[in-house]
């Protein structure tokens, strides 16, 4: 995801976190699992933390709850804010709140930090018990799968009977998934965005491309950095690359076209930054080491490559076989790196499935991180799935 | 005349008759849902829709149905032969680009194909394109040319010519008179304002 989502504190008239359909504050939590957890590949660890935030309140018969999960660079804070001085709030913050399309009036909203994250969940960068040192590349490898067994252990810890729904885009589609796959009596409703049953040869390469700049980079040291050193430049260039893959042409040329940057040297013949885009690329590189880790970057990534549904289960027919809840798949159309293509071949293989599944391709210019779009389409889509078949009383108009 | 919210529900009713309990059903060009919710309610069939427009779709979800946003043809071709009991085709014949290609490709992927479309060889209409010489309006079809869609009338002699010429087997039919409720037994082609035929192959 990129990280584009500033907003102007002078806009607002109130302060941001006060407005009416905002979670407002939020205090991130940790999640600590003290038994030994076995990932797919065999590898056990003694136990894991899991970061999370939660919004709204789990009614009584506990199954109001819905799941978010995140996308390969995010993180669990979705919604709200953790300070008023914050420059932006959670990532998901324009469909998550009080009287939006996630109502968290009805729903007890969970978000988790993936397990091989870096934002507080237990991943590369945590401390070894065995050794009192970060895993590095000792940490086992993590699977999409084991990232949502995590998350289903933490929704058991805080007593969800059952999920009414669980929503991603991107990699957070690949979770939701398999959610509704590994626990389908658990998981009545799954929304998955911007995502596919298996990366296509061109989404590794760009991953691989990112992987190496960070593997190459002196710094990374197989693995094995402190946690203010690493691959600072491998990271960033890993980051400029892969944010490039999650918007557009279109959306590029809209935002930056051949301006050039202020103080740049006319025609000058020299390297240094002359194109607003390039000063663009190099922030979101800079801005991304300073809050993730490089060896979280290699696992996470390498998790997405590894998600192949119809190879794991056979065929997605197979896959999606056991699901017992509805299915909304959302493509955008300018999204070239999981394009709709590979969202409505989900939906087509649930329906084969003779599953109840939906399709929906919303036109935006965007790419990718179109899923984080501000968009009353959008967010009556996502409502009407999650609130169908409900009648409330109240009456709400946004 | 019967007014057109009725007339919007009177082929639904004989579908629904037509439909078996409990079966597989896809509407081609489901619109908001209506048919297959009255479908979902009154069958307990289990329904999906296709349809191209976004807002539609998300109609169609808020009456938790599946529904499927794209082209009818590839939506078909991503399904085995007989996936679903019966395709239906309603009021959307007279709008396709390609017709034969969709009903072949619905009776592919369908036991049945249930087609309804409105009898354009209607006496009424035939004088309204004889005395006024203009594109027909009234209550169903209220548009101007330049505001309508691309459409092929077409009438009932036309499709029965069509089933002989591809050798579709009609299993079924019913014939409404002008008020599109009374069953029409004579000259159908004349007398009937709405058409609604099962088809096999």
């Amino acid at each position: 995801m990129t990280d584009d989502l500033e907003i102007d504190p002078a806009a607002d008239a109130i302060p941001r976190h006060l407005a009416p359909d905002d979670v407002g504050l939020v205090v991130p939590r940790d999640f600590v699992f003290a038994q030994p957890f076995t990932f797919k590949s065999g590898q056990v660890i003694s136990g894991f933390t899991l970061r999370y935030e939660t919004y709204g309140a789990l009614n009584a018969t506990r199954d109001n709850a819905i799941l978010i999960c995140h996308a390969l660079s995010g993180d669990h804070h979705c919604a709200g804010w953790h300070s008023p001085a914050d420059k932006k709030p959670g990532w998901w913050n324009n469909l998550i709140g009080p009287g939006k399309a996630v109502d968290t009036r009805r729903f007890f909203v969970v978000c988790a930090n993936v397990l091989g994250g870096c934002q507080g969940s237990t991943g590369p960068s945590s401390l070894n018990p065995e050794t009192g040192r970060p895993y590095g590349i000792q940490f086992p490898f993590v699977t999409i799968g084991d990232m949502v067994r995590a998350q289903k252990l933490l929704l058991d810890h805080l007593g969800v009977a059952e999920l009414h729904g669980v929503i991603g885009g991107s990699m957070g589609g690949m979770q939701a998934m398999l959610m509704a796959i590994e626990f389908p009596r658990f998981t009545r409703r799954v929304l998955a965005m911007a995502t596919t049953g298996r990366e296509s040869a061109q989404a590794i390469a760009f991953n691989e491309v990112g992987r190496q700049a960070i593997m190459q980079d002196p710094a990374w040291n197989h693995g094995d950095y402190s946690k203010d050193a690493g691959p600072r430049v491998g990271l960033a260039i890993a980051r400029m690359m892969a944010h490039i893959t999650y918007v557009s042409d279109a959306s590029m040329d809209r935002k930056f076209g051949r301006r050039k940057k202020e103080n740049a040297n006319g025609d000058a013949y020299t390297f240094d930054q002359q194109f607003e885009v390039e000063g663009y690329l190099r922030h979101q590189g800079q801005s991304f080491i300073n809050r993730f880790d490089a060896n979280s970057y290699l696992y996470i990534t390498r998790a997405l490559d590894q998600f192949d549904l119809a190879h794991a289960y056979g065929s997605l027919e197979q896959a999606f076989a056991p699901l017992e809840g509805d299915t909304l798949v959302i493509g955008f159309t300018s999204d070239w790196l999981f394009p709709p293509e590979q969202n409505r071949t989900l939906a087509l293989a649930l329906l084969r499935a003779g599953k109840r599944a939906s399709y929906a391709e919303l036109s935006t210019d965007l790419g990718h991180d179109s899923f984080l779009l501000e968009s009353e389409e959008l967010y009556s889509l996502v409502r009407a799935f999650l609130e169908r078949g409900q009648h409330y009383d109240s009456n709400y108009s946004i | 005349m019967t007014r057109p919210a009725e007339k919007r529900t009177v082929d639904m009713q004989i579908i629904a008759d037509w439909v078996e309990p409990g079966t597989r059903v896809l509407d081609l060009g489901c619109g908001s849902g209506a048919l297959l919710d009255y479908l979902v309610q009154s069958k307990k069939v289990s329904a999906v829709g296709v349809d191209l427009d976004f807002s539609r779709i998300t109609a169609s979800v808020r009456r938790g149905l599946s529904a499927y946003q794209g082209d009818m043809t590839s939506f078909m071709r991503a399904f085995p032969e007989q996936h679903f009991d019966r395709v239906i085709c309603s009021r959307t014949v007279q709008e396709l680009a390609d017709p034969t290609g969709v009903i072949l490709e619905a009776l592919r992927v369908g036991r049945t194909l249930t087609v309804g479309f409105v009898n354009h060889g209607f006496w009424k209409n035939r004088i309204n394109t004889l005395v006024q010489g203009r594109k027909i309006r009234n209550a169903v079809y209220t548009t101007e040319w330049f505001e309508s869609r691309p459409a092929n009338p077409l009438t009932i002699a036309d499709f029965e010519h069509f089933c002989v010429a591809k050798k579709i087997r009609i299993a079924r039919h019913a014939h409404l008179a002008g008020n599109w409720h009374t069953p029409c037994r004579t000259l159908p082609n004349l007398l009937a304002g709405y058409a609604l035929y099962d088809l096999a192959r």
